[in-house]
């Protein structure tokens, strides 16, 4: 990338620059809604896709493996395309409608992002902000390793009050995770790490 | 797997590792005796995972402000939008109406004169090789008058217009949406050799007549006549109209 004003879009996405992300929002949210919405989406799945594809590229450019050789555009693009034939697919849409939204575009065949083991995450974190704010806070001292003394100590909960807490705000999150089309059970392949 | 505080912190405390040596051999054992527990674990596991990573939560949430912002910056802008639209819109309508006004006594003759004439060309049942659906999806929505799903689909796959037949569809679809200068290419591409050239010809005189060019119309018609086929006594009819 040697552009340098590619460079700074993706260091201001990088660094969660506000502005940066405002205005890219800007200039490409309406072609990907208009893709999803010809598409057989909703205005709320174009939402979706196009987050969850800076999100994408948000962990690449922070774990250093966001490796493109094409504009920030095409590349986005790119992935917000995939990421909702992905979703389509699961909407079981696509059998009919194939030739419509097959990649067409060269630059998109190398793209092959893992988009399908990322799908299970945004769900999780889609969902996680929907909770009440009490419950992402417990759970998220839970997440960073607080034990339950720490917990309760932060919050000024008593330790058995922020157990039970817990659990609830987790079994809902499990719930609505669940009930979200997009969501594909777990496969247990991995054996358990000790 | 009913999921009860019980289960959860066992699965917690195996993930912190913070399980008594004991009841980690137990909580093992009982693992591996037990998928659907393996699976809740795998799960959990999972679910500790993603949302540990803190920043990717944090830049998540702050792309649904961004999102929400923008939304509510946008439909201001619409607002102020739509005020002009409607102001440019009485604009233009008052313009074109007086020229409108001068045009439409004419015109509206011949409009009478074509509708009478135009009968939607008929379409043949066709049946063919691999991409018989495709054709048969076209036929039907010709038939079914949905013209802008024939026009959308013959537009794009440019290649299913094997036989002239399908311009005769495609130059009838866009002659029911308005857009006679499209049909008018359509009928002008099949030739007059060809055995759809005489129905190409009629489409094209009535083409002409709606859109008031009596001369071009009368010269097609005069070929139709002398022709001598099908279309040869509606052609003497509407001649012997327009004359008068």
């Amino acid at each position: 990338m040697n552009n340098p004003k590619e460079r700074k879009i993706l260091e201001g996405i990088a660094d969660g620059d506000t502005v940066v992300i405002k205005a890219f929002y800007k200039k490409n949210y309406n072609y990907i809604r208009g893709y999803i919405l010809q598409n057989s989406g909703e205005e709320e799945d174009a939402e979706d896709v196009f987050q969850d594809a800076l999100v994408v590229m948000y962990e690449k450019l922070r774990s250093d493996t966001l490796d493109i050789n094409v504009s920030i555009r095409t590349y986005f693009y790119a992935v917000c395309k995939n990421i909702w034939r992905s979703r389509l697919r699961k909407k079981k849409k696509l059998i009919f409608d194939n030739e419509l939204i097959e990649a067409n575009e060269e630059s998109e065949e190398y793209i092959i992002e893992d988009i399908e083991k990322k799908e299970r995450e945004h769900v999780y974190r889609k969902y996680f902000l929907t909770l009440s704010d009490a419950c992402k806070k417990v759970l998220g001292l839970v997440f960073a390793g607080n034990n339950m003394k720490e917990i309760a100590r932060i919050t000024g909960y008593a330790e058995g009050y922020a157990r039970k807490k817990k659990f609830e705000c987790k079994k809902s999150l499990f719930d609505k995770v669940e009930k979200d089309p997009m969501y594909q059970e777990l496969k247990i392949t991995s054996e358990k790490e000790v | 797997m009913e999921r009860t505080q019980e289960l959860f912190e066992k699965i917690e405390g195996y993930l912190a590792q913070t399980l008594s040596k004991e009841e980690l051999l137990a909580f093992e054992k009982e693992i591996a005796e037990d998928s659907e527990l393996k699976h809740e674990l795998e799960k959990q596991r999972e679910l500790h995972q993603v949302l540990r990573d803190r920043d990717t939560l944090d830049f998540k949430e702050k792309l649904q402000k961004i999102s929400a912002e923008v939304k509510e910056e946008q439909s201001k802008s619409n607002i102020y939008f739509s005020y002009w639209k409607i102001a440019a819109s009485i604009v233009i309508i008052l313009g074109l109406g007086t020229l409108l006004w001068n045009n439409l006594s004419k015109t509206d003759s011949f409009s009478d004169l074509y509708a009478s004439y135009y009968t939607l060309y008929p379409a043949e049942d066709s049946t063919r090789g691999d991409t018989a659906n495709e054709w048969g999806d076209v036929v039907k929505n010709y038939t079914k008058g949905n013209y802008d799903a024939v026009i959308s689909k013959l537009e794009k796959t440019t290649s299913l217009i094997t036989s002239e037949q399908f311009r005769l569809y495609l130059g009838n679809s866009y002659l029911n949406t308005g857009k006679e200068q499209e049909a008018l290419l359509q009928f002008q591409m099949i030739s007059d050799t060809s055995r759809y050239g005489e129905a190409a010809n009629w489409y094209r005189a009535l083409t002409h007549l709606k859109l008031g060019d009596i001369k071009k119309s009368s010269e097609i018609l005069n070929k139709i006549i002398n022709y001598n086929g099908i279309y040869k006594e509606k052609a003497m009819q509407l001649k012997a109209e327009l004359k008068e």
